[in-house]
């Protein structure tokens, strides 16, 4: 059960009328970022202080007091803040200060919250243990462990931090769901479109969802509502957003085929939880064959297709990483720099994603994947015919040690996220909640609803808590 | 083997559209100063995103309308990827598999049906600039202004027999869009030539700017091949660069096949859906067309078929035309006027008519005068010449201040007494049945009277005289 004085909400409350409260909260915030043994969790990527007491002197004089007034907000490494360096998470990007915020960055401030650091995260979000970049956080329960991907810095910073804070995240395949489990906190994925991409650095961008994490269901909530709303500027921005009709769930199903890959233990946590959710409502199984056998082929395929050229500017010409040119033919230059500057894991996707684009593969993969895609979409549609939300345990593992992620093949790998892609796929609204621990690692349970019915994951979130 | 060549030429020509922003982001198109007009998005800065230009979509319509194409009513934009220094993102926002346009047709002035393959919409990149010329410096500069201009594409199917053929499709296309108004100004047609002979693989000759460029890298591609099948030789796929100081065409390089662009849908941009409101819009907006608007001049004010489409074939002469007859001016001398005399000069001195400071009302006053019988062709033309290449007074004040109108008042009777006594050998010569000096007399009598009377009446009051 979350306190009411733990959540944001009633910090915000207070804080309208006593500024103090905000300068204490957050000089408790930075001194955590500065504190040397917090840096050596890597969960900050770039923080500027004197930009953060500049919003604090302009929040001071502000008339409006917005929803998050006085919150330090920190964002993931992918999404552009005016003037701060952001760079995804990988070396190529080293230097680029957005020329403007992201459409969640404006949303945000003009509630009133401080735009506190960038978080870590894997390079543009290639992964799912938030390992593939030079700084690679530490999961907060077990410094040996991941905090997960790719949105790592976010979910661990937020479950170390003994402040009021949230962070925004961004999923594609999973990476707000899966760090969300590992470091025990709330992680909310939106319906695809809901939240404006305005600014978001991409990996695949008919994936791609920036979305909320906090302490509890209300918090990420909260920023949630914030951020979400058409923008014109974004051309898959939804001119309607949530369903506000009403949020009651009854019938819940269980997805049991995403439980055969898991680890014993995760399983019992899970089924334990959902098993206590029964004096709630009615829960049930569901079987979605066609997701478990195909979603996570026809996600790698269509999310490196689409990152294999979003990639494709970063080449050392006007911005980011440079090199000597001089002497040079243009196509020498780029791959100079591209060989230097991507990690073998963006090596690895921009091979994967060309191939599978090329003449006399395009059909087989890249076609194929996309009318896939929409039969998989179908496949979660009729089961949202019966069930109101469905449930699955948000990962087959706890966090892993650092030495056994580096064990795993790349398939191996990619396997980790056959609980996570499948809603991604379908750009299905989803929520990872803490269901219990084990060994004092956090288990998470994932509830997946139908597109913009956000509102039903935040009750039932509660529900949990 | 027969000496009967078959020859196949398709077209596909690039132009910028005359829209006022760029086709995916809100930067001016009218921008001169380098770099001044450009964004995060038409720089591909990470995390921008295109947002679709509609009245560039509203544009190809029409083109698509006017080329008979069937519009898809929903359309994708593609991203073709390659690296050039010129390309913002290294991908260019494109249409590959469904265009706003395909499966049209012209008709060139023999009648001939040239197919219209398809009609798409595509970013341009930003512009390379060599400062001390392409091959000299060891640097370039890159114009992004240019990056995300909107362009159109249009394929001609290889229906083109000839050279010639090639660049009547030019202008015919060129005129085409000038009516509908959709064309940048100051912007040429870039064009890709493709030809083949005998059912052979094709050669491409790459981004050819002009039409009589068209035509000559055509003219000079086309023996090539010739020569080479006659040594025979087989004409292998590959593209090839035409330079226009020597007029000849070099290999640039194999083609590459055209799927290696690995497109993908933009995932940036949605599905684009014309609504039945759109186009009946634009059906509405449609302008009249060279070719209906040639039919109409036939019909409705006898022209010849060879006036009606000279008349149509530039739609500056077009307007004016219209203009003239709209003050109920006789249509058959203004359609002369203008095919003959005022083209003439223009053709002559190398100009257009939007070059040149040509109205509509001095026009029409000297139409009536000709048609009056107040001035003879032969002023008329000195007129036409002085308005357009002289001191560009109206060819009405000219002809005034010449004293060159046929005016009542002038004696004509005096001056043939005067030329009949000052030529008596020629009188006595006609009088001997000689017709030719009867010719000579009215010549007379014309220069000496600046041409300000009409021959046929100079020869009958001569006639009077001398018999
Ligand atoms: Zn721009």
């Amino acid at each position: 059960m979350v306190k009411r004085e733990e959540t944001i909400a009633f910090f915000v409350e207070q804080a309208k009328n006593d500024f103090s409260l905000v300068e204490k909260n957050l000089a408790g915030v930075i001194s955590e970022i500065k504190n040397s043994n917090m840096k050596k969790l890597n969960y900050i990527e770039e923080f500027d202080a004197a930009d953060v007491l500049r919003q604090v002197a302009e929040l001071k004089k502000a008339k409006y007091k917005g929803k998050l007034f006085g919150v330090p907000v920190t964002v993931k490494d992918a999404i552009c803040v005016k003037g701060i360096e952001s760079k995804a998470g990988s070396k190529i990007l080293k230097g680029y200060k957005p020329l403007f915020d992201a459409n969640v960055i404006e949303r945000a401030r003009a509630e009133g919250a401080i735009i506190l650091a960038k978080t870590t995260q894997d390079e543009f979000g290639f992964g799912t243990f938030a390992t593939h970049t030079e700084k690679v956080p530490k999961n907060p329960f077990d410094n040996e462990r991941s905090c997960g991907g790719s949105s790592g810095g976010a979910a661990g910073f937020t479950a170390f931090t003994k402040n009021f804070h949230v962070a925004i995240g961004e999923s594609t395949g999973g990476s707000i769901a899966a760090p969300a489990s590992f470091c025990g906190i709330v992680g909310i994925t939106p319906t695809y479109g809901l939240v404006s991409r305005y600014g978001l650095i991409d990996y695949a961008n008919s994936l791609d969802k920036i979305g909320a994490i906090g302490k509890n269901a209300e918090d990420a909530a909260l920023l949630l509502e914030v951020i979400a709303g058409y923008d014109a500027r974004d051309s898959t921005s939804l001119e309607n957003g949530f369903k506000k009709e009403d949020a009651t769930i009854k019938r819940l199903a269980v997805i049991k085929d995403f439980f055969e890959g898991c680890d014993e233990e995760v399983k019992k946590v899970v089924q334990k939880k959902i098993s206590e959710l029964r004096k709630f409502y009615e829960v049930e199984e569901v079987s979605l064959p066609l997701n478990v056998k195909y979603a996570l082929a026809a996600y790698y395929i269509i999310a490196t297709c689409e990152a294999s050229t979003n990639l494709a500017k970063l080449s050392g010409l006007r911005y980011g990483a440079q090199g000597d040119v001089g002497g040079k033919h243009f196509d020498e230059y780029f791959s100079e720099i591209r060989s230097r500057e991507f990690s073998d894991e963006a090596k690895r996707r921009i091979i994967l994603g060309t191939f599978a684009r090329m003449s006399g593969y395009r059909d087989a993969y890249y076609l194929k994947a996309m009318r896939v895609r929409t039969k998989l979409i179908n496949e979660f549609n009729n089961a949202f015919k019966r069930y109101d939300l469905l449930l699955n345990p948000t990962m087959p593992v706890v966090a892993p040690k650092f030495c056994e992620i580096e064990e795993l093949t790349p398939l191996q790998n990619f396997a980790m996220d056959l609980c996570t892609v499948p809603a991604n796929l379908a750009g299905l609204p989803h929520i990872s909640v803490n269901a219990g621990f084990i060994n004092g690692l956090p288990v998470g349970l994932m509830a997946i609803a139908p597109h913009l019915q956000e509102r039903r994951l935040y009750s039932f979130a509660k529900v949990m808590e | 083997m027969s000496d009967e060549t078959t020859v196949m030429i398709g077209l596909e020509i690039h132009a910028s559209l005359n829209t006022k922003s760029k086709l995916f982001c809100a930067c001016a198109t009218d921008s001169t100063l380098p770099n001044s007009s450009c964004c995060p998005i038409c720089l591909g800065h990470p995390g921008s995103k295109p947002v679709l230009n509609e009245k560039a979509v509203e544009f190809a319509t029409k083109i698509g309308l006017a080329l008979n194409c069937k519009i898809n009513e929903d359309f994708f934009f593609s991203r073709k990827t390659y690296f050039y220094p010129d390309m913002a993102s290294n991908y260019q926002i494109t249409q590959y598999e469904i265009p706003v346009a395909e499966n049209g047709f012209v008709f060139l002035n023999s009648g001939k049906k040239v197919g219209i393959k398809r009609a798409h919409i595509e970013w341009d990149p930003a512009a390379l600039v060599h400062p001390s010329g392409m091959g000299k410096s060891s640097y370039v500069l890159i114009d992004y202004n240019r990056s995300g201009m909107p362009l159109i594409e249009i394929v001609t199917q290889p229906d083109l027999s000839t050279p010639a053929e090639a660049r009547e499709f030019m202008n015919l296309l060129e005129n085409v869009l000038g009516y509908l108004q959709v064309l940048k100004p100051d912007t040429t047609l870039k064009v890709d030539c493709n030809i083949s002979i005998n059912g052979g693989e094709r050669t491409e000759i790459k981004n050819v700017s002009g039409f009589a460029a068209v035509e000559k890298a055509l003219t000079f591609e086309l023996a090539r091949q010739k020569q080479e099948v006659k040594r025979g030789n087989k004409i292998e796929q590959h593209t090839r660069a035409f330079n226009a100081e020597t007029g000849t065409t070099v290999e640039l390089r194999k083609k590459e096949t055209e799927a290696d662009y690995g497109y993908i849908f933009d995932p940036d941009l949605v599905k684009v859906t014309l609504s039945k409101e759109f186009l009946t819009k634009i059906k509405i907006e449609l302008p009249e067309l060279p070719e209906q608007k040639a039919k109409r001049l036939q019909e409705q004010y006898k022209l010849s078929e060879y006036d009606a489409r000279v008349l149509c074939s530039d739609l500056v002469l077009g307007k004016l035309f219209d203009s003239i007859v709209s003050k109920s001016a006789d249509a058959i001398t203004a359609a002369r006027l203008l095919t003959r005399e005022v083209l003439a000069v223009l053709n002559h001195d190398s100009l257009s008519l939007s070059d040149v400071d040509v109205k509509a009302e001095d026009l029409l006053e000297l139409v009536q005068l000709l048609s009056s019988g107040k001035v003879s062709d032969k002023n008329a033309k000195q007129s036409v010449i002085n308005y357009i290449s002289g001191d560009k007074s109206s060819p009405k004040v000219f002809l005034e201040k010449n004293n060159l109108l046929i005016s009542a008042t002038v004696d004509l009777d005096s001056i043939i007494n005067k030329v009949i006594n000052a030529n008596r050998k020629a009188v006595v010569d006609y009088a001997g049945g000689n017709e030719k000096s009867l010719n000579f007399l009215a010549g007379l009598v014309m220069r000496e009277a600046k041409g300000t009377v009409s021959p046929k009446i100079v020869l009958e009051e001569l006639k009077k005289k001398l018999s």
